[in-house]
């Protein structure tokens, strides 16, 4: 399930974002995607959206990679 | 007549449709009428009083958008104390650098307690750590039982002077030189009546707001939250961040509730522009909102235009778009163009503008070639030419006439008036000044002199409506939010091959752009290895992200000595602005005892200087 998540989440990332590059679980999301904090909340938003799942303070402070994010979203699908 | 912000809370909740409407994420409204708001600001307020707050006490605020917040917020004031809103942590943000800069606020603003929300306080630990509030740092939850204030006599909801401080708010800087603006509840219920008589309900119409500004934001506390409150009238509100995920809600927001007034920065405008989609608006009527106030950060004309040409189609009034202008120092608003009518823009010659500093205007050129150019008649007046423009011009939005009680001066650098059509520093003079920034009062002095406030922008007045050009105060301005270049420049300080001390960020309006752009100026080492230099520009965009959550927009690396700086070696920010646009932002020529000699003759002091100093050396 994690492939699905990493994939919906770059589908996210280009939709939204204008990500165009290739996304793996390493990138941090605000040094390698460059995200400032209006994108950073739009990447929230979205993946909440898309997912169907809502992310807490909690959560999000853990979250520092793509892979953060991706692990984050399979638990709450758990 | 209300003295204070207290007589409002104390009067409001007569009317049946006074209250905040909360909306949430599944566009679900949430109603509590200002009565309500009043009984829970009482309770907050005993159990401040019960916790040992004092009159005076400065109550530092960290809420998200909620009712939690006007509860604690009303609590303060009903307590006596003064409410220091600061922001809430921003969603996947760098909690390390967030807490970082709480504890900083909290320090700066001198709160005796913090109060916060559940979720936040969880993450406030280390920040109070760092500040230590005499209080702590509790949740509405954690006051003691209000009954316990003053002892069995009960107690009375405070009753402040009008000089007495209703509110401080930081309006820019917050690790580096915050500067927290004091204002009295004289100059907020100046500002609240000024705004107030701008949409007094007749012809049976009865206005409202719509907001998604922060709350911690002056355009979003003084401009629409104190005006409600004294009409008692209506405030819909969404979470920032719920704007900012999904602007359409805000636009829906207004068409649902029949919203008459609704303010944004350009960002907000602009950001609809990109992120709203057709399907998001279908059936929705914008053609209740009468005011579309833009203001906090500069006008953008392309951006108007084409917010107006896009939405019309969903019923949005031309007249409707009303740029302003506005400073916390002032408590909010100054200047508003016309409500009723279309918003003016102008062009005028670049280069008279910059060099002459006279304001002078061209024909527009041949009309609209841009997208946008045939519906900008409907929006523009002058500036009707579209985005291209006459050549050599720069087209400006007028942000209009002074509010009732205010009055403008452009002045030299000298503190002299200049005439209508000069380019020069905008003082403004008004009922509704700031007592002072906390805290500084050689900031304060600097700021306000004989009841005028410098307000560090620049512009001209013509036709008696004020047009801005930019700004001499080094402030950087991005999505309505202030940000000191310091707090940038300080986060490349550590970047390997950065010369440290040596860089200067700025923000600008380029002609056209739809929002003001964010540069940084490094100057490299000169003992930066290759590889260092190589890995710098990326170094120093992931450095300031992780500082401050803003991304660079143009990045210049620089040899050493580039920057522009004054005789005393300070960093000269607008100059550098200045050079960079016209670009003469270059090293400098390589010194040789020739050049140098030349350099210092142009001055006779230094020549004598320069001798002297050989002479000392040894050097005939």
């Amino acid at each position: 399930m994690g492939t699905d998540i990493l994939t919906g989440i770059a589908e996210v990332a280009r939709e939204h974002l204008g990500w165009e590059g290739p996304l793996t679980g390493d990138m941090r999301l605000v040094e390698d995607l460059r995200l400032d904090s209006v994108r950073l909340l739009t990447l929230a938003a979205e993946v909440e959206n898309r997912f169907h799942v809502v992310l807490s303070e909690g959560d999000e402070a853990a979250i520092v990679t793509v892979g953060d994010l991706v692990e984050t979203v399979r638990r709450k699908l758990g | 007549m209300a003295e204070t912000v207290n007589d409002y809370l104390l009067r409001a909740g007569r009317l049946p449709d006074g209250g905040l409407r909360f909306i949430d994420r599944a566009e679900t409204a949430t109603w509590v009428g200002w009565a309500e708001v009043r009984e829970r600001a009482l309770a907050a307020a005993g159990g401040l009083l019960a916790l040992g707050v004092g009159r005076g006490d400065h109550v530092a605020l960290v809420f998200p958008t909620g009712c939690e917040f006007f509860a604690a917020f009303f609590g303060a004031l009903l307590a006596g104390a003064v409410p220091v809103p600061l922001y809430p942590p921003v969603r996947l943000g760098r909690l390390r650098e967030y807490v970082a800069r709480t504890a900083r606020m909290l320090a700066a603003c001198d709160a005796r307690v913090v109060l916060a929300d559940a979720r936040v306080k969880r993450f406030l630990g280390e920040a109070v750590a760092a500040a230590r509030p005499r209080l702590g740092c509790k949740t509405l939850a954690d006051l003691p039982p209000a009954a316990a204030a003053a002892g069995s006599a009960g107690w009375g909801p405070a009753a402040p002077r009008p000089d007495e401080l209703a509110l401080i708010q930081f309006s820019s800087g917050t690790t580096v030189a915050p500067k927290a603006v004091a204002l009295s509840h004289r100059a907020v219920v100046a500002q609240t009546e000024i705004l107030s008589s701008c949409w007094s309900d007749r012809d049976g119409l009865r206005h409202s707001c719509a907001s998604w500004l922060p709350l911690y934001h002056d355009m979003g506390l003084l401009g629409c939250v104190f005006p409600a409150l004294a009409r008692d009238a209506t405030l819909t509100l969404l979470a920032p961040e719920l704007f900012v995920a999904r602007p359409a809600l805000w636009l829906r927001a207004i068409g649902r509730y029949g919203a008459t007034i609704s303010p944004a920065p350009n960002f907000g405008y602009s950001l609809c522009l990109t992120r709203v989609a057709d399907a998001d608006m279908e059936g929705v009527d914008l053609s209740c909102w009468r005011a579309a106030l833009n203001g906090a950060e500069p006008v953008a004309p392309s951006v108007l235009r084409a917010f107006a040409a896009r939405f019309a189609r969903w019923g949005l009034s031309p007249a409707a778009l009303t740029p302003v202008y506005g400073l916390s120092e002032a408590a909010l608003a100054v200047t508003f163009s016309a409500l009723d009518q279309p918003c003016r823009s102008r062009w005028y010659d670049r280069e008279a503008l910059a060099d002459e500093r006279v304001a002078r205007r061209l024909a527009p050129g041949a009309a609209g070639v841009a997208g946008a150019g045939r519906d900008a008649r409907d929006a523009g007046d002058e500036g009707a030419a579209g985005a291209t423009g006459p050549e050599g011009g720069r087209e400006i939005a007028s942000v209009g006439r002074p509010l009732p009680g205010f009055r403008l001066s452009v002045r030299d650098a000298l503190g002299r008036e200049l005439p209508p059509g000069r380019v020069g520093r905008l003082w403004v003079n008004g009922p509704s000044l700031m007592q002072g920034y906390l805290g500084d009062p050689e900031g304060t002095a600097r700021a306000v002199r004989d009841g005028w406030l410098d307000t560090g922008d620049l512009g001209f007045i013509d036709d008696g409506e004020l047009y801005l050009t930019g700004r001499a105060k080094d402030l950087i301005i991005l999505r309505g939010r202030n940000h000191s270049p310091a707090e940038i420049e300080q986060a490349v300080d550590a970047v390997a091959g950065v010369r440290t001390g040596c860089a200067v960020a700025v923000s600008w309006l380029p002609d056209g752009a739809p929002g003001e752009m964010l540069g940084l100026f490094v100057e490299r080492s000169r003992r930066a290895a290759a590889a260092e230099l190589a890995a710098l520009p990326d170094a120093c965009r992931e450095a300031v992200l992780a500082a401050t959550g803003l991304a660079i927009d143009r990045l210049e690396v620089l040899p050493p000595g580039t920057l522009p700086r004054t005789s005393s070696g300070k960093l000269r920010r607008s100059e550098a602005l200045r050079l960079y646009l016209e670009g003469g932002l270059t090293p400098p020529a390589p010194v040789t005892p020739l050049r140098l000699a030349r350099a210092v003759a142009r001055s006779g002091l230094g020549y004598a200087r320069w001798r002297l100093a050989r002479r000392r050396e040894g050097i005939p």
